[in-house]
């Protein structure tokens, strides 16, 4: 029993179409360069080694080590603000020889697996206190990657640890008054906290044409390339918006965009049935799982996911404003794409662990 | 106290329950989402298609050729002549020096053409767009070339033209020419205006539009419609292919009336002279010639020019760029004594019988002032027709000492004086009838008696253009019916006749009329006497003599011939053939002095070359 192999096909068989569909369209956005795409085939093999490393072990073992994970995930995110590399002011990357590492992916898993941790034994309803403190590393969190700045990857941070609170049963009334608080407080936000850029993204959400040259050009020609794809596409590498560099950012945060415009509302469709499967399936493996640890982690990991995905998309069709937030799976860069994979080996070892005995 | 099973029972309750409300918040999403790509990619398809499209090409004018301007033989007078530039394409091109160091081998070229050459080069290689390497190749040169040319895939010659006007620029002023464009503002939206820098030019000189004479006038026929030719760019700009064209429209050639044989004629004659011909068609008002002396090189001035020979031309005291035809403004002189015989007949001033006695001088009653032209003798008893043969100025002063100057300018009008009498001339002057209102208001002098008389002999305040002169001789000719003039062929049908002719004067009064200004030549005692041997054909004529200054001693004026520019200017009016009038001329020769002598014999020339074709 211990020699068997832990892996549900459903969800292998999907993130396998998501990998290299996203390699595929990766491929026509790189200008059918091969040296392109080849780094990022290299993380996907890795990643799958990953994967299945990961779903192995017993999951005892990572609500063990959920908060040295945890500790050691802010130390790296901390250590960015020294040695990190820069990027277009921001520095989110931490250097090896010739690979870069993005520390806060890291959080993403380590956030809901302490939180899972933390909250697996409280009695229910949470109470305050134990509220009060998941908020706090949450709040913490938040922070320290906000702070790199990193807008997009530390509300994924925030909202995994909000979406395991609320699993595990965060008071109907906490969360109504939270959101009142929000509400009051978001003019003091929009004024004190946001910066110029961000206001800017905001801004031309709604209004894109009044600097089409300017903070609206993406949008405008994400809409574009999206519009014009229409049913079917015009073909895998056809796509003028993409293949002329209208098109912005067309390996990141815009990738979506590459795939409508050469696959149409078809291909736009097949896309995000992969997605709602993996959701449903989670969904069912979560509810199914073994115990409440179990169920928070899968719970926290793929609702954070679908929120990632569905940010987006919704950005690059301009339902909401520019975050720098990357399509899962599509989307170039490596850290990212390995966390996905032990993401989910770490759900395949939450669902396919099954209890030894009734309690 | 619950126990274990039901508090797990509740812990799955809760987990199930709250995440199939985050599932059902995202599936909700999922709903919104695929609204909106449905919306973007079908509803609202074509307008993003679009959009795609016009993102992905730019659309360059490509210019047209202007149509060409053509003499009432059918001879093409302004044409487009092929030229031939050697183009490159600098994004097929790796080193610029090696490459310039190559083609110098075959085709030498000068510094300016390289440094040209390699300023704009990157620019050029960046957006895939051709880079004019060499103009105006000549055919040494594209022979040369033509031999190597495998050696330079990316070298080609093209075609451009060059509006180049024919007739030795006897035509400067009324053809005029073509030159670089500066009024913009006919850009049309169609096209970006950024992409006006990469027009595709069919000229050598570029974008051009008419700057004078029918080039200006006649613009919006000649000019002819920009076609097309969309690219397909990159974010960049960068040229990626082309994906249509539509080709240019080429502009309407222009038919004019103009006879390049008579203009070369009166060009010949008028040669080292300063002064006008013009000749009209007494039927139709065509004009058949229409010439300016002296002239300026029309066709440097439409392909470059050097600044010297420019500012030279422009600072020459001669002013050729001054176009005397339609614009210099000269006393008509003793040719208006027709014009006066017509007056005072038609307002029974006189008859044709009337004598009176020239004593070689008028004396105004009003004050005793003595009017005499130099040069008059007394010519004793004269008639009407007499004094036209002769020119009696004696006679014209009492004449118009007779009438009155508001009849005069009346009549003066209706003979074409004081207003344009050409269609489609360029830049033509009216020209002035002087009334007591316009000296009140211009010199600030009230209107004495003196003038009118002066005005009898066509001297004084009234200014009138060769082309009014002619004009008024075809009216003359044609026994009082005048037609507007026109050089265009599209305008005869807006030169609609009128008559002058009334009961008063009428057939055959212009009989009289034509048969005094026959004898100017054929009488012995006629002012243009000298001319009557050098023709197979009867003209009827008026000579004049204007004054540039005005004298009253011999003295004086012989002080004053001294001085070139200060002697009178030699005038003719003519027409023939005389039993059927076929053409009217005015010719005047600045400072040329002798109507009959100096003038005529230009007349003649041109009259010869029309009627003997």
């Amino acid at each position: 029993m211990n020699k068997k192999i832990h892996l549900d096909p459903y969800l292998f068989i999907s993130i396998s179409m998501l990998s290299f569909i996203g390699l595929f369209i990766l491929f026509s956005a790189s200008e059918s360069s091969f040296g392109a795409i080849s780094r990022q085939l290299i993380y996907i093999v890795l990643g799958f080694f990953l994967f299945f490393i990961f779903s192995q072990p017993d999951p005892d073992i990572y609500r063990r080590f959920s908060f040295l994970f945890l500790i050691l995930s802010l130390f790296l995110v901390a250590s960015t603000y020294f040695i990190g590399t820069e990027i277009n002011g921001a520095k989110r990357w931490l250097k090896f020889y010739v690979f870069s590492f993005q520390p806060s992916e890291l959080l993403k898993l380590a956030l809901p697996l302490f939180l899972s941790s933390y909250l697996f034994h409280k009695k229910l309803p949470i109470s305050f206190k134990d509220t009060l403190i998941a908020i706090l590393f949450i709040f913490a969190c938040f922070l320290i990657v906000a702070r790199q700045p990193d807008l997009g990857t530390a509300l994924l941070v925030t909202i995994s640890g909000i979406f395991v609170l609320f699993l595990a049963g965060l008071s109907w009334l906490f969360i109504f008054l939270c959101l009142s608080a929000i509400a009051v407080f978001s003019p003091f936000i929009w004024n004190n906290l946001l910066q110029p850029f961000q206001k800017d993204r905001i801004w031309t959400l709604f209004n894109p044409e009044s600097d089409p040259y300017g903070a609206g050009w993406n949008i405008i020609q994400s809409k574009i390339a999206v519009g014009s794809g229409g049913i079917f596409g015009k073909g895998y590498g056809q796509g003028s918006q993409t293949q002329l560099n209208f098109l912005p950012e067309t390996q990141t945060d815009f990738i979506f965009s590459v795939l409508a415009e050469e696959f149409g509302f078809v291909g736009v469709l097949l896309l995000v049935m992969i997605y709602a499967f993996v959701l449903l399936r989670c969904f069912y493996l979560a509810v199914n799982a073994r115990d409440r640890f179990c169920r928070l982690v899968i719970g926290g990991f793929i609702f954070t996911f679908c929120f990632n995905v569905f940010v987006n998309l919704a950005m690059v069709v301009g339902l909401i404003p520019v975050v720098g937030m990357p399509l899962p799976f599509f989307s170039r860069g490596g850290t990212s794409l390995l966390s996905l994979f032990i993401m989910f080996g770490i759900i395949t070892s939450m669902a396919s662990h099954k209890k030894f005995m009734q309690r | 106290m619950k126990n274990d099973f039901q508090e797990r029972q509740l812990e799955i309750n809760t987990f199930t329950q709250r995440s199939l409300f985050i599932t059902i918040l995202l599936f909700l999403i999922i709903v919104i989402f695929l609204y909106r790509v449905f919306y973007l990619q079908i509803l609202e398809h074509d307008e993003f298609d679009e959009a795609a499209f016009e993102n992905k090409t730019y659309t360059v004018p490509v210019q047209p050729l202007r149509g060409k301007i053509i003499d009432r033989n059918g001879i093409v007078l302004t044409d487009n002549i092929a030229t031939f530039d050697l183009i490159t394409n600098p994004s097929e091109i790796n080193d610029p020096i090696v490459f310039l160091n190559d083609i110098n081998k075959v085709i030498n070229l000068s510094e300016s053409e390289k440094t040209n050459f390699l300023n704009s080069f990157d620019d050029r290689a960046f957006f895939n767009k051709e880079l004019i390497l060499k103009s105006n190749l000549n055919e040494k040169d594209i022979a040369k070339f033509e031999v190597q040319s495998f050696r330079f895939p990316y070298v080609f010659v093209g075609k451009r033209f060059r509006r180049i006007a024919n007739g030795n620029d006897s035509f400067a002023h009324v053809l005029g020419y073509a030159g670089v464009l500066t009024d913009t503002s006919f850009i049309s939206k169609k096209f970006n205006r950024n992409s006006w820098n990469d027009a595709l030019y069919s000229y050598a000189n570029g974008l051009i539009e008419g700057k004078s004479g029918l080039e200006k006038t006649f613009d919006d026929v000649l000019k002819g419609k920009f076609g097309y030719k969309k690219f397909e760019v990159d974010s960049k700009g960068r040229f990626i292919k082309e994906i249509d064209y539509l080709p240019p429209v080429k502009g309407d050639d222009l038919q004019t009336t103009l006879d390049l044989k008579a203009q070369l004629r009166a060009a010949n004659l008028m040669q080292d002279k300063k002064g006008s011909v013009v000749v009209v068609d007494v039927q139709s008002g065509e004009i058949v010639v229409l010439l300016s002396a002296p002239t300026y090189p029309i066709n440097k001035m439409a392909n470059g020019i050097s600044k010297d020979q420019y500012d030279e031309l422009l600072n020459n005291k001669d002013k050729p760029f001054f176009d005397r035809s339609v614009a210099g403004r000269y006393p008509p002189a003793s040719t208006l004594k027709p014009f006066f015989a017509f007056h005072s007949i038609n307002n029974q001033l006189i008859n044709w019988e009337n004598v009176i006695r020239d004593p070689g001088y008028f004396i105004l009653p009003d004050n005793g002032r003595m009017y005499r032209g130099w040069r008059q003798i007394p010519l004793g008893r004269i008639d009407l027709a007499t004094a036209i043969v002769r020119s009696s100025n004696t006679f014209f002063f009492d004449l118009a000492y007779k009438s009155n100057i508001s009849d005069i300018s009346d009549d003066l009008i209706k003979f074409g004086f004081g207003n344009r009498v050409c269609l489609d001339c360029f830049q033509e002057d009216s020209g002035l009838v002087p009334t007591p209102d316009w000296k009140r208001e211009n010199l600030n002098f009230s209107w004495f008696k003196g003038d009118t008389v002066n005005l009898g002999i066509g001297q004084g305040y009234m200014i009138s253009t060769p082309i009014q002169l002619a004009y008024y001789a075809a009216i003359i000719a044609s026994k009082g019916d005048k037609k507007k003039l026109f050089i265009s062929e599209s305008n005869r049908q807006n030169s609609s006749k009128e008559v002058i002719t009334t009961e008063a004067f009428n057939n055959d009064d212009w009989q009289k009329l034509h048969e005094s200004m026959l004898n100017v030549i054929e009488s012995d005692l006629g002012t243009a006497r000298g001319l009557r041997n050098s023709k197979e054909f009867l003209v009827a004529a008026k000579t004049g003599t204007g004054e540039v200054v005005s004298l009253n001693s011999s003295a004086e004026y012989n002080r004053i011939r001294e001085d070139i520019s200060l002697r009178d200017h030699a005038i003719m009016i003519a027409f023939a053939p005389y039993e059927n009038p076929k053409y009217a001329i005015s010719v005047i020769v600045e400072n040329g002095e002798s109507g009959g002598g100096v003038a005529g014999p230009v007349a003649l020339g041109v009259l010869k070359e029309l009627l003997d074709e």
